[in-house]
């Protein structure tokens, strides 16, 4: 695997771990 | 609605007509018309490619389906960025490598003739239908909205598009997009933040009510094959979705084939990588807050005026009854929410819990009424009440400040014209390159073929407007259509994938998409259960196992076939 190809998926990679993240504490807190 | 909306509606339109007008530079070739001479910036591109994905709706759709069932339906699109990633070192690099104008093309290099022409005619089936219906959605909503004729939204929507699509070719499709899409973002941006700032309790306290009710309930961790959205239906089924979509889809493969580059096209689609799921939650977040909105605002019982009025009209005992029996539950579900969040903001955790299951009851008795209500409509009117798709159109209209419901109408507009426009130059590409220059004139001149394309591309708009006129009469087709379309979803997606096996032959590819559709064809009838979603799965796997059984069983007989002569 390329550097750039594994730079870019380290990007995917943070972009979506945030999102879903930030999706998972606002079920953690609010959801029933 | 005020004429300062409409004026903003009216700008909107005559910019976009005329700056599809102004970008018609390059486009004296068919390579200037359909692929922009290969020049465009991946950000442009990569605006492009998320702007054909968006439709209309998802604006009035996905945000109706946020206000009544909440966030999970963001799960549909946890495939995407990793099926963008694997495009990007897979498909992408093949298909803008080997220079072509469709991704059926390519097929044909690799394979044979047919497998191009029944893959490039299942996609021009498909997608001409589809185009209808991403035309019909939004104007029977404005239809019913504005009490207009459906033809006279249609042409609304249709006619600005076809104009700057035939004239200015993919240049404009992509430019307008990329406007396109700032006004949409913009737009939802703009409603968050109002609804943030009008919102009667404390947020912190509302999102408690949305998630007391289950809307801010994400991820569903079950495994189970008929329930579209959990999290391993969007993990494994939408990859295999959005695979097919991204890397298959002439729609969407043209977009990045306009770019510079491999590695620009590959860029453009990692912008859909980074910013698909974030965006998508940000549009079902807005239904959640219309949701909490109309907690404290009085909510119509049924969203679509029409149908309101065809109840009023038709059985005035019935809708008298019903409207004050909703009255009475939303103004109880309004005291318990008020109650839950002050309540809450007390601190008492026993009490808050008490309040919240009162505030959950009241919630259900409003469902109740509503539910009522929605089957009368449907009674009354014959068709299907079904009204999520009214809900924030009758929110923008009814309670943002002047200038928002013309913004919305815009962005409403924008969704619905970048998809649509992408379409037709899709669909005009196919039929030139795969059937016209292919199969009826190899020999044309550029301007012959760039006139043709023109033609192709006003025929194709022609065809998607009458189709979206007579939706509601083609309702039953169309549905036809996209169970056809879900067929072959997944098993044009096995072709592409066994076109990467160095082993897989051309009869082995053919024969393989079609036990791949007929399989897809035989789950769907004999077990409906299973999500569609799991279609695509089955497809390409049933392509690629057939495709490479043949393939590799075919040059075995090749082989003791020739042995002998040798």
């Amino acid at each position: 695997m390329s550097l750039r190809v594994r730079q870019t998926l380290v990007r995917v990679l943070t972009i979506q771990v945030i999102t879903l993240g930030l999706l998972w504490l606002l079920q953690l807190r609010y959801a029933r | 609605m005020h004429w300062l909306n409409w004026v903003i509606v009216g700008l909107y339109l005559v910019f976009v007509v005329w700056d599809g007008l102004r970008r018609t530079k390059g486009t004296t070739n068919i390579e200037g018309y359909f692929l922009a001479n290969r020049s465009l910036p991946w950000w442009a591109v990569g605006l492009s490619v998320m702007a054909t994905q968006l439709s209309a709706v998802t604006l009035i759709g996905t945000t109706g389906q946020g206000a009544t069932d909440g966030l999970r339906f963001v799960q549909f699109y946890f495939g995407l960025p990793i099926a963008m990633v694997i495009l990007g070192v897979t498909l992408v690099p093949f298909l803008h490598g080997a220079k072509v104008y469709t991704a059926y093309e390519f097929l044909e290099r690799r394979f044979d003739a047919r497998t191009r022409t029944l893959t490039s005619l299942l996609f021009l089936l498909s997608r001409g239908m589809s185009c209808g219906a991403i035309i019909s959605a939004p104007a029977v909503v404005l239809s019913a909205i504005f009490g207009w004729s459906l033809s006279a939204c249609v042409a609304l929507i249709g006619v600005p598009t076809v104009i700057y699509t035939v004239l200015g070719g993919v240049q404009a499709v992509t430019w307008a997009d990329v406007k396109q899409m700032v006004v949409i973002v913009g737009t939802m941006a703009a409603i968050i933040v109002v609804l943030v700032l009008r919102m009667p309790v404390p947020l912190d306290d509302a999102l408690a009510l949305a998630g007391a009710t289950g809307r801010l309930q994400v991820f569903d961790f079950s495994f189970s094959l008929s329930n579209q959205y959990t999290f391993w239906s969007g993990i494994i089924g939408g990859t295999f979705l959005m695979l097919s979509y991204f890397g298959t889809d002439q729609s969407q493969v043209q977009r990045y084939l306009t770019a510079k580059s491999v590695d620009e096209a590959r860029s453009s689609l990692l912008m859909s990588a980074y910013w698909k799921i974030p965006l998508q939650a940000a549009i079902l977040l807005v239904g959640v807050l219309v949701f909490l909105f109309y907690l404290f605002e009085p909510a119509p019982m049924l969203y679509n005026p029409t149908h309101d009025r065809a109840v009023q009209v038709a059985e005035p005992a019935v809708h008298a009854e019903l409207t004050q029996r909703y009255d009475v539950a939303v103004a109880a579900r309004e005291e318990a929410a008020r109650t839950a969040a002050l309540t809450r903001a007390g601190g008492d955790a026993q009490a808050t819990s008490a309040a919240l299951e009162a505030y959950r009851a009241r919630d259900a008795a409003v469902g109740v009424v509503r539910a009522e209500a929605l089957k009368a409509a449907g009674r009354v009117t014959g068709q299907s009440s079904r009204d999520v798709n009214y809900i924030i159109p009758r929110f923008v209209l009814d309670h943002l400040p002047l200038g928002f419901a013309g913004l919305f109408l815009a962005a409403v507009l924008a969704a619905a014209m970048s998809s649509i426009a992408a379409e037709l130059n899709s669909l005009s590409t196919a039929t030139v390159v795969d059937f016209y220059q292919r199969r009826v004139k190899a020999d044309g001149s550029d301007a012959h073929y760039l006139s043709v394309s023109k033609w192709a591309t006003a025929l194709w708009g022609l065809f998607a407007c009458g189709v979206a006129t007579y939706a509601a009469t083609l309702g039953s087709l169309i549905e036809v259509v996209n169970r056809f379309g879900s067929f072959f979803y997944g098993s044009i997606l096995g072709v592409f994938l066994l076109a990467m096996i160095p082993r897989a032959r051309a009869p082995g590819a053919f024969i393989g998409l079609l036990a791949g559709m007929t399989t897809v064809g035989l789950i769907s009838w004999r077990v409906p259960s299973i999500a569609f979603l799991w279609h695509n799965v089955i497809g390409a796997v049933v392509v690629v196992a057939v495709g490479l059984i043949v393939s590799v069983g075919r040059a075995r007989t090749l082989e003791g076939y020739a042995g002998p002569r040798a």
